[in-house]
């Protein structure tokens, strides 16, 4: 084995180096994990809600579906964007890989969609009169057709945070709990956003279930938040000052928790709680944006640290 | 391949017949599905022998030469001869310079009357004040490869010669086998937007020929062959460097370590592999996607139970 007992000089040398590249991978992903949790979180909820309290939350989750086709089909249109190909988005399809996350996601998320359009078609024709709105038949289909979606969703919603923390990339390899947040914070973005869909559509019985859940899920997501942070702290304190770690630490904590719950618990009326709502949503989108520009940032710490040490070389004193 | 315009196959040729818009699309739609098997040969692969490299670059040369890569431009990266700077989707070999003599006041550590300016007597007694440390680096082609788990179009496979091979109709750019190499190999190109490396020469091979830049290795630095008699010629130069005194020499990649596969480019260093610019301990990211998959799995569930919980409990 080598000598290990040399230590040398090395000028400038590849030691401070990032080994790995940094995949292309820059805004219209960070959306796209926005949009694909909005989505699979959202139908995912609506679902679960509509089956165990069809009372409750049966009509909202109808109005529910609608708009998680219309956001599925927004990340579908990231996602595709993002190739360096985007007319070869079909090759996905050519090949089933479970040991892929993102072979597996493609697939989930095609058939997530399938069902999920079947149950916006049969809504929407019975809404413009076109199919009879009390027929049994078509209850049972659309409700069929909500069961079958749920695994598909909850591959399309599982996929995701495997496929980052399945890599070798610095931080995302080290964040074992990295799906298990993104599941957690999937599932309270659903929550969030049928609570807004119910204040907007006037369902108020919903609207008073929602909001407690809404704050009980946003605290239990500090449990994931918490253990990915652990992991990635290492990282984390190599690429930026203590002081930024702890300021974004604070933005998290007070901007995406403490102020969104105190407004949906205290806080008197629509505007308080779709404020609330609209603070869950812009705080799921930093901490992605965050967690996507960690190789990025890793890499351009390295650089910098580089160049500075060439200057000082360069200019001794 | 990074040149589409040389590529005579993917122009339409005149003895092709006519091809209507909807057979256009048809085709586009059903040639990804259309791909056959083929039989196993012996595996092959590379053996770098870095103590014999004298940073030629007539690897570099011959890669581009042969694989027909557009030119990088050339850039100072201040880093000793290195203007290569990394594999990318247009360099597939690249020479590696580590010089350690120490800087001015400092202490070389195997040497510490080293300064920066030599004189002839010390290059020619040895150096004494320090080394030249050379690597030819390119894809490892490793045996499990996280880029092929990765790959969700099927585009990176094995190929009959067990070494790791992009079909370049295929991939689709989604950048995930760039994520998933431990070693910074993969690379998407801004031209086409696929990701290229290095195919062991795969063409040549096909026909019995040495990869390019082995033929062109002036001292048999790159050396290639069947994988078990180049880690057999390996194993008896590491013993005849210890022999000699070089007691640091050792492989990298001949065999499988515990969280990582044996590499059909394997290499013979003389120093930490973080120096040359490789991970010391390489991981497979895939040793822990079942447990990450478990983890999110259950924190999906627990939070479904809270929610059924909740909404049960609240009479409303």
């Amino acid at each position: 084995m080598q000598d290990d007992n040399q230590a040398r000089a090395i000028e400038p040398g590849y030691l401070t180096q990032d080994v790995t590249k940094v995949p292309g991978w820059h805004g219209l992903v960070a959306w796209d994990l926005l949009f694909n949790n909005l989505t699979t979180g959202l139908f995912l909820f609506a679902a679960v809600g509509e089956l165990a309290r069809p009372g409750l939350l049966g009509p909202v989750a109808r109005l529910a579906y609608p708009v998680a086709l219309v956001l599925l089909l927004t990340d579908l249109v990231m996602l595709v964007a993002d190739l360096g190909d985007p007319l070869r988005f079909h090759h996905m399809l050519r090949v089933f890989k479970p040991s892929s996350p993102m072979s597996l996601g493609t697939w989930s998320l095609t058939i997530y969609s399938l069902p999920l359009t079947l149950i916006v078609a049969i809504e929407a024709a019975q809404f413009i009169g076109w199919l009879p709105s009390e027929s049994q038949a078509l209850e049972w289909m659309r409700w069929s057709a909500v069961v079958f979606c749920l695994l598909p969703a909850f591959g399309s919603l599982a996929y995701k945070g495997v496929l980052f923390s399945t890599s070798s990339q610095p931080g995302w390899k080290d964040a074992r709990w990295l799906g298990g947040w993104m599941a957690s914070s999937a599932l309270t973005l659903g929550c969030a956003e049928l609570l807004a869909i119910s204040i907007l559509t006037g369902h108020p019985r919903a609207a008073a279930a929602l909001r407690t859940v809404a704050a009980v899920l946003v605290v239990l997501n500090l449990i994931p938040t918490g253990l990915v942070f652990l992991e990635l702290r290492p990282t984390l304190s190599r690429i930026y000052r203590d002081q930024q770690v702890y300021l974004a630490l604070a933005f998290i904590l007070v901007g995406g928790t403490l102020v969104p719950v105190v407004l949906l618990l205290a806080g008197d009326g629509a505007p308080w709680r779709l404020g609330a709502v609209l603070l869950i949503v812009l705080g799921g989108f930093a901490v992605r944006l965050l967690l996507l520009k960690i190789p990025h940032a890793s890499h351009e710490s390295r650089t910098g640290a580089r160049a500075l040490e060439s200057v000082r070389r360069a200019v001794p004193g | 391949m990074g040149i589409r315009e040389l590529e005579l196959t993917d122009l339409p040729q005149t003895s092709d017949p006519p091809v209507g818009l909807l057979a256009s699309i048809v085709n586009r739609l059903t040639w990804p599905f259309r791909y056959g098997h083929v039989e196993p040969r012996p595996s092959t692969g590379f053996y770098t022998d870095t103590t014999v490299c004298i940073g030629c670059k007539s690897c570099e040369v011959a890669c581009k030469q042969w694989n027909q890569l557009a030119a990088d431009g050339l850039e100072w990266t201040g880093n000793s001869y290195d203007n290569t700077a990394e594999l990318s989707a247009t360099s597939w070999r690249h020479v590696k310079f580590i010089e350690q003599f120490a800087a001015n006041g400092q202490s070389a550590g195997h040497d510490t009357t080293a300064t920066h300016e030599l004189t002839i007597d010390q290059l020619v007694n040895g150096g004494g004040a320090g080394r030249w440390l050379m690597m030819s680096d390119v894809c490892k082609h490793c045996i499990s490869a996280p880029c092929q788990h990765a790959c969700p179009t099927g585009a990176i496979i094995y190929n009959e010669f067990a070494n790791v091979y992009i079909q370049r109709d295929i991939c689709n750019g989604c950048s995930y086998c760039i994520a998933a190499c431990p070693f910074g190999v993969i690379t998407r190109s801004d031209f086409d937007g696929h990701s290229h490396k290095c195919t062991l020469c795969y063409d040549r091979q096909k026909d019995g020929l040495v990869p390019a830049c082995a033929k062109a290795c002036p001292t048999a630095s790159i050396q290639f062959g069947p994988i078990d008699e180049l880690r057999e010629r390996a194993r008896n130069r590491v013993k005849e460097l210890h022999a000699r005194g070089v007691t640091g020499a050792y492989l990298y990649g001949e065999e499988p370590t515990e969280s990582y596969s044996a590499l059909h480019s394997f290499y013979l260093l003389v120093d930490r592999p973080a120096v040359y610019g490789l991970p010391d301990a390489p991981f497979n990211p895939w040793l822990h996607m079942l447990a990450d998959y478990g983890r999110t799995i259950a924190s999906a569930l627990a939070t479904i139970a809270v929610i059924l919980s909740l909404l049960f409990l609240q009479r409303l």
